[in-house]
């Protein structure tokens, strides 16, 4: 905890702006429209988990804009809700604006009634109005200004509706008057607590209601801020009070406090019933029956796969299918029957294109023409020219070369596989189609201790390890987090790593048997050992509780916006750490160290896995990246040095071994050191015996001889 | 539950205001008690007299004069008006006894006390409910026929109880959540954080392979276990 407030910690003498609001109404949009810096905006609950900060000026006043994880009450259920509250009450002289989705004012008054607890000057923004209006549901934003005492604004944030109102509005921030009245035993004992509360300057009654709500995340806090005899003083009257009531008082100051928005919501909105209506039979008419549209949907895929299998360049035609597919049955996407041909659907069109056009197309263009034919031989010959020395040479052109290596694989193998299933996954994201998969599969990861909602960690993953780890944040309890970073180092491998893999399976006599294999033994191993850490772990299961957000016909511009700073975020991140993997390898090779790994490694490598000794290289690299490591496998498959077997041994081995060193940087921030060491001192014994028990079953079937 | 009303104010209204002071719980012990007499099988006004209560002359007094109750040649006969009102008191006073008893676990000596107050204070409305939380049951505890009410017909017709756990709704109907009674603090948290709380109105949305409601324009994915620990009452 003391490493991420660290992380977060915000130094600066600018006055603050401090974004604010329930999960999945658009903080993130805003903030892009404020700064004009890009944070990841998707349409899902709990996309940012990580503090986003910019810079806007607004009357010659130059302001910082803070982006804070989506929270639907300022005392905490989650992690990420944790850090927005932690924010907001170490921020001083912040102003809030706080952001509510339009069409569900209910959850954005609790919020603001909190904001006025705590007395953070606040303006609300009413965002997604055009969704709010074409359902017919009206906010008096007057009688809401009058009541809460707060200046309010509508937006339509995607389409920068109103944000020229928002900014002229920040000036007007006051703190909101209004009060909830709770029941006389609660208000006495809040105002005792707030009289305790001294040398405490603002919102001392948030923080007695948080304190009387049972808040354990805030005990550290009231450590640092009160004498331990207060704080004592404190937790009697906390506990004076609980006895009498039978329900938890935390449960009770919500009941009321939702009573009481209720109230409000229902003298300031008004919602037309006929537009209501017609846009629920809008979106009927969208939801064509899948007995219709699923056949069509299988038509259209096996002609696409016919055309792709003549030019793997019709394999881009999967995008705008995809597209099209998720806006017209999306909202069929979590149906019991109906759902599993559309994740089928789905998963089979990110596959022609990450696969055919990404892994096939694109890879086979820039390194057999862009870098084959001009950029290697171009670099040999002006190097060969250039540099006299042969060190330098070899350096930057030899077999463990800067260019022929490491910017080979970087930017030629791994960029097009990253950059298209970037593309892919942004089109999830952004459809709504990923909480959709995560009621799908809830069932699933029951049986090994989580719920539907560690899905998005998950799968977020196979775009990057790194980030997903971030996600888990996301989850409940911290057994949940630790299986999930558990099983995202283990076995699930990220897009680059993905893409390379699928890319040699293509190589292979049966690229089919091959990969069912591959993915048999990942699954089963992600399954089995989820499993027994989720019997394992000590804990209690929790219950899956997600939002699903309403399907919406992802904005190309978003996804152009958002695919672009990943691929920017991708090459920064990797290609320093190819580079610096490549010298490992050179420097390696050049002392002979690597000849002596390779013989220390031998009965591992060698011996157990039954693979060439240069494959160890693979397995070294993979420390620093796990598409590295693959990709050099990649390497030697073209290369003939590597048969079927030894490919399926060498690739489930390399799957499940170690996660690449961001991430592990990554896991030892976020889950604590000993979880991370514990974690790779699992990793690498289990990844070598699954993959020799592999070995064994595959040589002893004698399937690919 | 209009039927009552008929039958209290039916015809003589008039009669009525002046009656309402004295017609009071004692009346009813009366017409309760020839109601009990009829279904054994007896109508002798002796016996009547005998088995009611102490003053039993003002009451039946009280009751002829209502044109509730008419005696002749020492049997006694329930009018339509005084039968009806019977059969609401019946009712009221069995279904209490089952309410007491198979929900409450009450004794069923205590049961019949608390039985014969609730009686005389149940409001029509209160009795349709209790009835309909009840699952409409045909018989009191001692097995004895329970008069049935206007919902018990609805109920031949439409099988909906009043209270039903939120997995037992069919997808698209709607119902306002009564209470909730999850197994955990956190569970309730993490609902109250998406305002589903008592009083809040749900839309079932689906059930299988997980459940997803509606509230407010939001689609929430919940646990089936925890949509059963869900109380609606269909709207």
């Amino acid at each position: 905890m003391d490493c991420r407030t660290a992380g977060n910690e915000i130094k600066t003498d600018l006055p603050q702006l401090i974004l604010v609001g329930n999960p999945n109404v658009g903080k993130s949009s805003i903030f892009g429209a404020l700064t004009g810096k890009y944070v990841t905006v998707s349409n899902y609950p709990g996309t940012t988990v990580e503090v986003s900060q910019g810079n806007v000026t607004l009357n010659k006043r130059k302001y910082l804009v803070i982006d804070t994880p989506g929270a639907n009450s300022l005392v905490p259920m989650s992690e990420d809700e944790q850090v927005t509250r932690d924010i907001l009450i170490e921020a001083d002289k912040a102003t809030v604006v706080q952001v509510a989705d339009s069409k569900n004012l209910r959850r954005g008054l609790v919020v603001s009634t909190q904001l006025a607890e705590f007395e953070m000057p606040f303006i609300l923004v009413l965002n997604m109005a055009d969704e709010a209006r074409s359902r017919g549901i009206r906010i008096n934003t007057s009688g809401l200004q009058k009541a809460l005492g707060v200046h309010v604004v509508s937006t339509t944030a995607t389409q920068r509706q109103g944000i020229d109102r928002l900014m002229s509005g920040i000036s007007q921030a006051v703190l909101s008057s209004h009060r909830i009245k709770f029941d006389r035993l609660i208000e006495e004992s809040t105002s005792e607590i707030e009289a305790l509360l001294t040398g405490i300057e603002k919102g001392k009654r948030g923080i007695a209601l948080t304190v009387l709500s049972g808040d354990d995340s805030f005990t550290p806090w009231l450590h640092d801020h009160l004498p331990e005899q207060t704080i004592k003083e404190i937790e009697a009257i906390r506990s004076r009070t609980q006895e009498k009531y039978t329900q938890p008082l935390g449960y009770v100051i919500n009941l009321r406090r939702l009573r009481a928005v209720d109230r409000l919501v229902r003298s300031l909105q008004t919602t037309e019933k006929t537009l209501l209506r017609r846009a629920r039979k809008r979106s009927r008419l969208r939801r064509v029956h899948p007995l219709i549209s699923l056949p069509i949907f299988a038509a259209a895929l096996y002609g696409l796969s016919m055309l792709t299998a003549m030019n793997p360049l019709f394999a881009l035609l999967s995008i705008p299918l995809l597209l099209f597919s998720l806006y017209m049955f999306g909202d069929w996407g979590t149906h019991q029957v109906y759902g599993i041909p559309i994740l089928i659907g789905v998963l089979y069109l990110t596959w022609l294109f990450v696969g055919d056009f990404g892994a096939g197309a694109a890879v086979n263009f820039l390194q057999d023409t862009v870098f084959g034919k001009y950029i290697n031989p171009g670099a040999s010959w002006l190097i060969a020219r250039v540099l006299p020395w042969n060190i330098a040479k070899e350096l930057l052109i030899g077999q463990y070369g800067i260019i022929t290596m490491a910017m080979t694989y970087a930017i030629a193998i791994v960029l097009p596989i990253v950059g298209t299933f970037f593309i892919a996954f942004g089109m999830l994201e952004d459809s709504g189609y990923l909480p959709r998969l995560a009621v799908m599969v809830d069932k699933i990861f029951k049986a090994m201790g989580l719920n539907g909602k560690a899905v998005l960690p998950m799968v977020l993953g196979l775009g990057c390890g790194t980030m997903a780890t971030l996600t888990a944040r996301i989850l409940d309890t911290k057994r949940e987090r630790v299986i999930v970073t558990l099983l995202l180092a283990l076995g699930v491998p990220c897009s680059a790593q993905l893409g390379v893999i699928l890319g040699i399976f293509g190589s292979t006599g049966a690229p089919f048997a091959a990969m069912a294999i591959w993915m048999g033994v990942v699954f089963g191993v992600i399954f089995l050992v989820g499993y027994l850490a989720g019997k394992l772990m000590p804990g209690e299961k929790t219950d899956f509780i997600m939002e699903v957000p309403p399907t919406r016909l992802p904005q190309i511009t978003n996804i152009a916006i958002k695919t672009f700073a990943r691929m920017t975020w991708y090459l920064k991140e990797a290609v320093p750490l190819f580079i610096i993997g490549t010298l490992v390898l050179f420097f390696s090779d050049k002392l002979k160290l690597l000849s002596l790994i390779e013989k220390a490694a031998a009965p591992a490598v060698q011996g157990l896995l039954g693979l060439p000794a240069k494959a160890t290289e693979a397995f070294i690299i993979s420390f620093l990246r796990r598409d590295y490591g693959v990709a050099g496998l990649y390497q030697m498959s073209k290369a003939g040095q590597l048969d079927t077997v030894q490919i399926i041994v060498g690739i489930v081995t390399i799957t499940l071994f170690v996660p690449c060193l961001p991430n592990f940087l990554v896991i030892i921030k976020e889950r604590g050191i000993k979880t991370a060491i514990a974690i790779i001192l699992f990793i690498i014994p289990f990844s070598f015996l699954v993959g020799g028990a592999l070995n064994w079953i595959l040589r002893g079937l004698r399937i690919f001889s | 539950m209009r039927r009552w009303r008929r039958g209290f104010r039916g015809g003589n209204e008039h009669q009525d205001e002046r009656f309402e002071p004295k017609f009071d719980c004692k009346v009813d012990e009366l017409l309760e008690m020839a109601w009990i007499l009829e279904e054994e099988g007896s109508d002798s006004f002796e016996e009547l007299k005998i088995r009611a209560d102490h003053d039993f002359d003002v009451q039946f007094e009280n009751a002829s004069q209502a044109g509730m109750l008419e005696v002749k040649g020492g049997k006694f006969t329930l009018l339509p008006n005084g039968r009806e009102r019977a059969r609401e008191i019946i009712r009221r006073h069995r279904l209490t006894e089952v309410l007491l008893t198979e929900l409450f676990d009450m004794e069923e000596s205590h049961a019949e006390s608390d039985a014969c107050r609730f009686e005389h204070i149940l409001s029509p409305e209160v009795t349709e409910s209790v009835c309909t939380l009840l699952g409409h049951p045909p018989t009191c505890p001692h097995g004895k026929p329970i008069p049935r009410g206007e919902c018990c017909e609805k109920f031949k017709k439409e099988m909906t109880p009043l209270v039903t756990p939120l997995m037992e709704l069919r997808p698209g109907d709607t119902g306002r959540i009564v209470f909730i009674t999850p197994k955990s603090h956190t569970i309730l948290d993490r609902l109250t954080s998406l305002g589903i709380v008592p009083g809040s109105e749900v839309r079932l949305h689906q059930k299988r392979p997980t459940c997803i409601v509606k509230i407010g324009e939001t689609d929430i994915a919940i646990d089936s276990n925890i949509a059963r620990e869900i109380f609606v009452k269909r709207v």
